[in-house]
């Protein structure tokens, strides 16, 4: 017994042979480049000046003064909740239809795969798209004039407005049917009994989406809600394949990651600036997601489930 | 009774109108950009059609002979996806694998400290890894594309999933006593066993890898290195600005692959989008 027990705590501490590898990259390649933005950020590098200085916190004094920068800081959280709230809503409704078991629809698994299939679409290559579908002699338009909805052909992408707007749909068409797909894998995993002692009570659809459902998918919410920030937070692609490159019209839709970019790429190459955008950023979406994620759900709870059922087997 | 089922078939009824309509929305935009591929400018300019036209071969010409290498950069999109997929992938299983089985030191802060890199926008550190490339020499080098994949918490996270749902402690322990290593118990019979997990992981690794515009663009900026999103971005600009058809004969030939691998796979990777979200 005694013996078994000892092999059993040497092969315990191979595990960490197999989990170095990621380690080692990652403080590599991860954290290293990070730690590296901070530091950066505190410097005036410049790619085409060899001198590099100590700033301190000017950068972020520089930036946070810089309208264009409030803006981009604006237009980045504009565009992402308005893509976010349609794309919960219109998910949550064809979610409920499609587990509903009164409707009991056909081809779901179709319906799904159809759209999903837009995520897995290049963002580079979906936004050309788009730029070429709302050109001035693009498809939208000929569509738009024939249909009488216009009298003449419209130049979508000189209005902030529209340029915004295409921004959002882009966003939407190329996630609703991710959000879709994981609303749904938590509304089947919802004990069947909850919905039938409900009806019994006499419960109407609207109260058992409310007090059932809607609870019980939390978590999924949560994580539908903290990747869709984290990756809405980080938009570059779409926009900036969309219009000029510098979020034209008006820097309408000039995101935190292009003001980033355009720092980096200005004639001076200025990185140290790049740097703080990208670390203002990065703590701004840190923060609230992990306070999203501290406030609605207690992710100790989860990780001590998890233990405690690697004991029960181990 | 009766009353109820009609309301249910009214109801059944705008649920299949209004999956329909964004059916069309979500194919249109697609199906477009493979008709006017098809299709020549003054066709194109002149108004919509759903059905191809005969203008391939001069599109195809026209892209291939401005100066562009479509196919070079096919290639090397294709080099680095499946690289980075394979390290990724292989490098990932491992490290769940490892925390799933094994209580070595730091296990548990490990464990957690992944579920915190899932929530932190690790992109935005970008200019710090590029000065660091550039210091290393790496900029226009694939490794700076191909390992960081091996590093990718996300990755992790749904192989750390999946992986709980597999592990069976007893075959473990039945090959130790057979006398197979640790790594062989790993490759040899977890591998196998993780083939389904792992190839929808995979799927996931290769199309983020064929799709992701920003980091090669930071880094690479020889042109026989570019890959198919930059060369989607060169595209855009002036030399083919009236070029129509052209351009999206390129979005075309760069979507392609995914849209056949996915209509291929499609039960796998729906099935796989949720492994991370949801638990059993």
């Amino acid at each position: 017994m005694i013996a078994k027990r000892k092999t059993s705590i040497n092969k315990d501490q191979t595990g960490i042979y197999f989990v170095l590898p990621f380690i080692i990259i990652f403080l590599i390649f991860g954290l290293w480049p990070l730690i590296n933005t901070f530091r950066l950020s505190l410097t005036d590098t410049q790619l085409m000046s060899r001198t590099q200085h100590y700033t301190g916190f000017r950068n972020f004094v520089l930036i946070f003064n810089d309208p264009s920068f409030l803006l981009s800081l604006k237009n980045t959280a504009k565009i992402w909740i308005l893509n976010f709230i349609p794309q919960l809503g219109l998910a949550l409704l064809f979610s409920v239809w499609f587990t509903s078991k009164r409707m009991n629809l056909k081809g779901v698994g179709f319906f799904r795969t159809i759209f999903y299939l837009p995520n897995i679409l290049m963002p580079a290559a979906v936004a050309a798209l788009f730029a070429s579908l709302f050109d001035y002699y693009g498809p939208a338009n000929q569509i738009l004039v024939r249909m009488g909805v216009l009298d003449q052909a419209m130049q979508f992408f000189r209005n902030e407005g529209f340029t915004q707007a295409i921004v959002i749909y882009i966003q939407w068409f190329m996630w609703f049917g991710q959000t879709i797909i994981v609303l749904m894998a938590g509304m089947s995993s919802i004990s069947g009994d909850f919905y039938e002692s409900a009806m019994i009570d006499g419960a109407t659809s609207g109260q058992m989406f409310r007090k059932i459902t809607l609870p019980c998918i939390r978590p999924v919410m949560i994580y539908t809600l903290i990747t869709s920030l984290v990756g809405g937070m980080q938009m570059f692609d779409i926009p900036f394949m969309l219009t000029d490159g510098r979020g034209a019209p008006n820097g309408s839709v000039m995101t935190a990651n292009i003001f980033m970019y355009l720092k980096y790429s200005s004639n001076k190459g200025h990185i140290g600036l790049a740097s703080t955008v990208g670390v203002v950023v990065f703590v701004i979406t840190s923060a609230i997601a992990l306070i999203v994620f501290k406030l609605l759900e207690d992710p100790d709870e989860r990780i001590k489930k998890q233990m405690k059922k690697m004991e029960k087997r181990g | 009774m009766s009353s109820y089922r009609t309301e249910t078939n009214i109801l059944r009824t705008i649920c299949y109108i209004v999956m329909i309509i964004t059916t069309i929305l979500c194919i249109a935009p697609i199906w477009l950009l493979f008709i006017n591929a098809t299709r020549s400018t003054p066709e194109i300019q002149s108004g919509v059609s759903l059905i191809p036209s005969n203008n391939f071969m001069v599109n195809y010409h026209i892209l291939t002979n401005q100066g562009l290498n479509i196919w070079r950069a096919f290639g090397n999109s294709l080099y680095i996806s499946i690289f980075s997929t394979a390290v990724g992938v292989y490098v990932s299983m491992m490290t769940a694998y490892g925390i799933k089985v094994y209580d070595f030191k730091g296990r548990k802060f490990l464990n957690n400290f992944i579920l915190v890199l899932v929530l932190v926008p690790m992109q935005m550190s970008i200019i710090g890894f590029y000065q660091y490339m550039a210091k290393l020499g790496l900029l226009d080098s694939y490794i700076p594309l191909i390992i960081p994949a091996a590093a990718s918490a996300a990755t992790v996270f749904f192989a750390l999933q999946y992986m709980e749902s597999i592990i069976i402690k007893d075959l473990i322990n039945a090959a130790r006593i057979d006398g197979c290593t640790e790594f062989g118990i790993y490759n040899r019979i977890m591998v196998p066993i993780a083939a389904p997990g792992i190839f929808t992981l995979s799927i996931f690794g290769f199309v983020g890898s064929w799709n992701n515009f920003f980091t090669p663009f930071i880094l690479i900026s020889k042109m026989e290195k570019y890959t198919l999103p930059m060369l989607v971005q060169t595209l855009r600009g002036d030399t083919y600005k009236t070029e129509m058809g052209a351009i999206y004969l390129g979005l075309a030939i760069s979507i392609l692959p995914v849209v056949i691998v996915y209509l291929l796979f499609a039960r796998y990777i729906v099935s796989g989008i949720s492994m991370g979200a949801v638990k059993e």
